[in-house]
């Protein structure tokens, strides 16, 4: 290929893409430097046949058919050893081929591309692909946030060296130009040596989400202080040994308890070596090294960290009441399951959005469609009948309504102030106060006392999906279509720290154990860790399927589980932000998880009408110290199925004795 | 119906541009060009699923797994779109197929009369939401109760169908009809039993299946129908001795079956296996040996009440009321009464004790007509006598048997018509029953006894504990202490104080109506039961104890 043939290619391709100043500047160029060397074409066949393919003038939607149907049947035809290697390139592929044609304007034969290979990722994709079908002008994909990401971002794939090889040595030698230029644009090979890697590990591969996985693995390296709280409750009953009553132990008591505290570390460090501190300090870099090192009794040496907010002082009888708890906690483990108590919604007419359980789950609230809050007080439920209507009586708040419509005394008390359906409650530790949120794009505090509600938070934009009270209280966070999630406390009526990043809606948000962190769900399929006093997100997990639903914090802080649309949870380690395991079982929405208060049970409640309790430590101990020797993730082991009677579970909660509370709505179900 | 967006979606899956032409007549816009609707088609599409995007994620927050008209409006309204007026319903919207065309619906749409709609009723108000509370598994373990789901819905509710489709019409609850699944093995093997329990009872492939039964361990899915069977099949063939015997073995092999839980069918179980022990005619021929499945019943029912008597606590007390019951009818046949003084007998000494022997003696006032040849001239009826002759004597016998071995001590020694007998006794121990059979067998026949006129010649103290048993508690059941107190208080002045009043041998018929007390002296009981039954009653007696009469 000489020179003047290049030229001519150039040419004809700015002219086709009606750069008509490039064209000019071009023209001007090759006038000047007629003599001079320009680029080294000639050695790089690719970039020849690119531009060949580029100046081609029958450059139809045709051929993007043509030659993707030829890639797909040579990768199912290509050897059995590297075919789940090759068949993940096809769907990158695939859909830049359909955005290059929507893009281009062929409407009609995008649709007919994608109707006829659309079957070959439904399984995997199916989310993705309903989402893309949408896309019907070049427009859409400048409005639609997916499309656009995906065109801005390359795929990075991992991929054997051998592979690669025969993949482009196919794509050259058919000269399958297109496909070339789409895999060269749009695909970042990683190419690694040796064997083809198993199908295990594609969970990084299945969300080709805006983010390069550079960036999140950039964000993944940040460090994270996951241990508990210093001088929290838990921790000074260890120390007085669960005997005596903590009540005199006053603010003067606190110094001593770090005096203790760091005795105690330095025995421990003898012991362990650095390992106290390189748990304090965990970096996610240096994580999948650490994994190795066999972890002894982790509750015991949880390291330990400061807050970095100001935190609400617990009055003293609260405080005594919480360790007489802690003190007759059962024990659960994989052998001892937790008694479930099921709170069952009846009548609620389709209505009932959310529900929410006090700590000790004397009150259950539950969120309507119909704008309400109602509250019921299970003290109460069993004598509804005599004295027991509502002490506040003789409240003149509006809120208040102690008789129905007919007269009839109700057993619940209403809280009315939402203008929209309410999506979200959440009780304060203490159960004195409760939140909720709404699509009317508030969050209000209700008090449980007064039977009232003190505060109206305005902020978001759009309705506020989920709504939760941190570990201690007087700080809330809040999740919303607005895409942002939001760090409230009590006494401000404007948000402290607005989160943004996620490329969808926000729909969940838990906070972490020490009240350092929240974690956010989004229908972008990624959960975020974010740090609390900076703002700044300092963690990405990527790998679930579909929207999530639910987040659930270890008491521990180590571990966070999540769970999506399919019903699939996934349960992560937050150093590292990897995926511990995935837990398979549920066929529905996961609709909420707990953890038992001593971290050794998972539990999980399921549109498909059931409680699953999952085994936390055996599963996250085998796949530590397994992780690096299989290279593939254990399943978390399920411990137990509860079948309810055709009622999907709305909420779950563990009291501070380890009593699991359920709630959901009774349904007909054909 | 979570579905229908996503059909919808389907169908559209291209707009026609007719489509948007017709829209735009229907809006008054005539003169739309072509190139317009061409245009404008995709974009309609493209913000339609968008819409759909949104209710869908309206939907999830609502926590369903349908979507409603609701959703979409929510889905607008966040769109800042007028929402859809005319669809809001708290029901999922029902879709008709429009006939002739594969992949058109409609929503039916009737005219309503104006005049009706006034005219008609106010609708009752929906009933108010509210909590019910209750245990869904303790310590892991789901209780078997009303409000959780049941064991063999468990299959059925994994299988995940359930939970796609759901929907919620009317405001009340409605009990549900549970599916229940069986895996085509259980049905081959439950299909097998039945021919094997009602056809060939008599096979060694029977027996073996009651081997089966009493062991295997994944059969506890079939337990509501075995117990259906065996309700249904005792129903039905209670002239067909070998199947009514072959379905108790059955009941036997499921009760011994330590992989079933038997319990929450018992009370289904109950009432056959009772059938079988007290019916009138069990089989209908004369070589049908019902006396058999009556003892055999017996003890089956004894064992129920051992097994779950303190799961249940009302169980024995609601058996033995209905075998009281049986018993103290004069109008029940012999072998009514036959069947319930052998399942009062299998239930133990104490029963006996406290429920028998009180009845001893006028029973067999009434009995003793029927067993004499000249009194009763229909031999299988004076057979029957015998039999429950027999089965009372047994009873009384094991009863004092009991006390003797419990309190030895309790024997008074100076019982002379005891010391009479003795030598005769020891030679007729090898066939007691049949050698007092053989004695009364010769005595003159006497008149028979009508039955039906016998009712006034019950004595009071057996209408009193019938009396007592018709309030529930039975002596047995709460300990013989506190309801006996009126029951003493009544008695006491028809009787002597059984006091040592010098060694006076009391009249049998009141130590047999105190016999009821806890601290009766046993060779009184003895001693009395000697009269009624003669010394046939020695047979019962252990040997170190009747060596003391000796």
């Amino acid at each position: 290929m000489d020179e003047e043939q290049v030229v001519k290619f150039v040419e004809t391709y700015l002219k086709k893409k009606g750069f008509k100043q490039a064209e000019l500047a071009f023209h001007d160029e090759v006038q000047h430097n007629s003599n001079a060397n320009s680029v080294d074409i000639h050695s790089d066949p690719d970039l020849s046949l690119l531009l060949l393919s580029l100046s081609q003038s029958e450059d139809t939607p045709a051929r993007y058919h043509e030659e993707y149907r030829k890639l797909r049947s040579w990768t199912h035809s290509s050897l059995d050893l590297y075919k789940p290697e090759l068949l993940r390139v096809l769907y990158p592929v695939f859909v830049h081929c359909y955005m290059d044609l929507v893009a281009k304007g062929h409407i009609q034969e995008a649709r007919t591309f994608f109707n006829s290979f659309r079957e070959d990722h439904e399984t995997v994709h199916s989310r993705d692909l309903q989402k893309l079908e949408g896309v019907l002008s070049p427009s859409h994909l400048e409005e639609m946030e997916f499309a656009h990401t995906l065109r801005q971002s390359k795929v990075n794939l991992k991929i054997c060296q051998y592979s690669n090889e025969l993949m482009m040595q196919y794509l050259r030698n058919t000269k399958s130009t297109m496909m070339l230029g789409i895999v060269n644009e749009h695909i970042n090979f990683q190419v690694s040596p040796g064997q083809p890697s198993s199908i295990s590990d594609d969970a990084e591969v299945v969300t080709l989400i805006g983010n390069s996985q550079d960036a999140a693995n950039q964000i993944n390296k940040k460090e994270i202080h996951w241990g508990l709280l210093e001088d929290s409750l838990e921790e000074r009953l260890e120390k007085a040994g669960g005997l005596l009553s903590d009540s005199e132990k006053t603010e003067g008591d606190a110094k001593e308890g770090d005096l203790d505290e760091t005795k105690k570390r330095s025995v421990e460090g003898g012991k362990q070596g650095a390992s106290v501190k390189k748990l304090k300090k965990d970096k996610a870099a240096s994580a999948t090294a650490k994994v190795v090192r066999p972890e002894t009794n982790t509750s015991s040496i949880a390291p330990r960290v400061k807050s970095e907010l100001p935190l609400p002082v617990i009055p003293t009888e609260v405080e005594q009441s919480i360790l007489e708890d802690l003190r007759n906690r059962v024990q659960l483990s994989s052998a001892a399951l937790p008694s479930v108590s099921f709170y069952t919604f009846i009548n609620t007419h389709n209505g009932l959005n959310c529900s929410s359980i006090s700590q000790d789950g004397s009150l259950v609230a539950g969120g309507f469609s119909d704008s309400s809050l109602k509250v019921w007080d299970m003290a109460k439920l069993g004598q509804q009948s005599g004295n027991s209507v509502l002490q506040g009586e003789n409240d003149t708040a509006p809120s208040e309504h102690v008789l129905g419509p007919n007269g009839v005394k109700r057993s619940y008390t209403l809280f009315q102030g939402h203008l929209g359906p309410v999506y979200s409650a959440t009780f304060s530790p203490l159960g004195d106060f409760i939140l909720s949120s709404s699509a009317d794009t508030t969050i209000r505090l209700w008090s449980t006392k007064l039977n009232a509600n003190i505060v109206c938070y305005k902020g978001h934009n759009y309705p506020v999906w989920d709504v939760q009270f941190s570990p201690l209280g007087h700080y809330f966070a809040s999740a919303s279509h607005d895409r942002t999630a939001r760090i409230w406390s009590m006494d401000r009526i404007h948000p402290l720290r607005i989160m943004a990043g996620h490329l969808s809606d926000v729909d969940c948000v838990q906070w972490h154990a020490n009240c350092n962190y929240i974690a956010t769900g989004s229908s972008d399929k990624t959960v975020r860790l974010w740090d609390v006093q900076s703002g700044e997100c300092v963690r990405i997990f990527i790998g679930h399927r579909s929207m999530i639903l639910s987040l659930a914090m270890s008491p521990d802080g180590r571990y966070m589980a999540s769970a999506d649309e399919d019903g699939t949870i996934m349960m992560w380690d937050l150093s590292s932000g990897r995926c511990v395991s995935p837990l398979m079982g549920h066929n529905s929405c996961v609709w909420t998880l707990a953890f038992s208060c001593e971290g050794s049970l998972l539990a999980s409640g399921s549109a498909d009408c059931t409680v699953k309790i999952w085994d936390v430590t055996t599963s996250t101990k085998v796949t530590r110290t397994e992780e690096i020797k299989t290279g593939s993730a254990n399943r978390l082991r399920s411990l137990k199925t509860l079948p309810t009677k055709s009622t999907p579970v709305y909420s779950l909660r563990f009291s501070r004795r380890n009593l699991l509370f359920a709630a959901g709505v009774l349904s007909k179900c054909k | 119906m979570s579905i229908v967006p996503k059909e919808a979606i389907e169908v559209t899956s291209i707009v026609p541009k007719e489509a948007i032409e017709v829209i735009a007549q229907s809006i008054g816009i005539t003169n739309l060009s072509p190139e317009v609707a061409l245009a404008l088609a995709p974009d309609v599409e493209y913000r339609v699923r968008e819409i759909m995007q949104e209710a869908i994620k309206c939907m999830r927050h609502s926590r369903r797994t349908t979507l409603t008209a609701e959703d979409v409006d929510s889905a607008l309204s966040l769109r800042n779109v007028d929402p859809v007026y005319g669809f809001a319903s708290g029901d999922p919207l029902r879709f008709k197929r429009a006939a002739g065309h594969k992949d058109l619906y409609y929503i039916d749409d009737k005219d309503v009369e104006f005049k009706d709609v006034i005219e008609a009723p106010l609708p009752k108000a929906p009933l108010d939401t509210s909590v019910k509370v209750h245990w869904l598994a303790i310590e892991g373990v789901q209780p078997a109760i009303p409000e959780n789901a049941p064991v063999e819905a468990l299959a059925a509710s994994s299988d995940g169908k359930k939970s796609e489709y759901k929907e919620d019409g009317l405001p009340v609850d409605v009990k549900l009809p549970v599916k229940h699944v069986l895996s085509k093995e259980l049905q081959l093997y439950f299909d097998k039993i039945t021919e094997l329990t009602i056809k060939k009872s008599g096979s060694i492939l029977f027996k073996q299946a009651l081997v089966s039964l009493a062991t295997d361990s994944g059969l506890h899915p079939l337990l509501p129908y075995f117990t259906y069977l065996i309700a249904d099949e005792v129903a039905r063939n209670l002239n067909n001795f070998s199947v009514l015997f072959a379905l108790m073995r059955v009941a036997q092999s499921l009760l011994q079956n330590p992989h079933i839980h038997v319990e929450p069918y018992l009370h289904q179980l109950m009432p056959s296996i009772v059938t079988c022990l007290v019916a009138k005619r069990l089989g209908n021929r004369f070589s049908d040996n019902h006396w058999e499945l009556r003892n055999f019943t017996a003890n089956l029912v004894a064992s129920i009440c051992k097994r779950f008597g303190h799961v249940y606590h009302n169980l024995q007390p609601r058996v033995t009321r209905t075998l009281l019951h049986a018993f103290l009818d004069p109008t029940k046949s012999l072998p009514q009464h036959y069947g319930a003084v052998q399942g009062l007998a299998a239930l133990g000494p104490n029963v006996v004790r406290l429920l028998i022997l009180p009845n001893l003696e006028p029973y067999l006032l009434l009995l003793e007509p029927e067993m004499l040849l000249e009194k009763q001239k229909n031999e299988i009826k004076r057979l029957e006598a015998w039999r429950v002759y027999g089965a009372l004597m047994h009873a009384a016998g094991l009863c004092v048997y009991d006390r003797l071995k419990m309190l030895p001590g309790m024997l008074t020694p100076p019982i002379r018509t005891v010391l009479k007998s003795n030598g005769r006794v020891m030679t007729k121990m090898p066939n007691k029953r049949k050698a007092s059979t053989d004695n009364l067998m010769q005595q003159p026949p006497l008149k028979k006894l009508a039955t039906d006129g016998a009712m006034g010649v019950m004595p009071m103290n057996s209408m009193q504990v019938d009396m007592q048993g018709a309030t529930g508690g039975y002596p047995k059941a709460v300990g013989a202490s506190s309801m006996s107190i009126p029951l003493t208080s009544r008695q006491l002045p028809n009787e002597n104080m059984p006091g040592r009043d010098g060694g006076q041998v009391l009249k049998a018929s009141t130590v047999l109506a105190q016999a009821w007390k806890e601290d009766i002296d046993a060779g009184r009981l003895l001693a009395s039961l000697y009269e009624l039954f003669g010394e046939s009653m020695f047979a019962f007696i252990p040997k170190p104890e009747l060596s003391f009469f000796l």
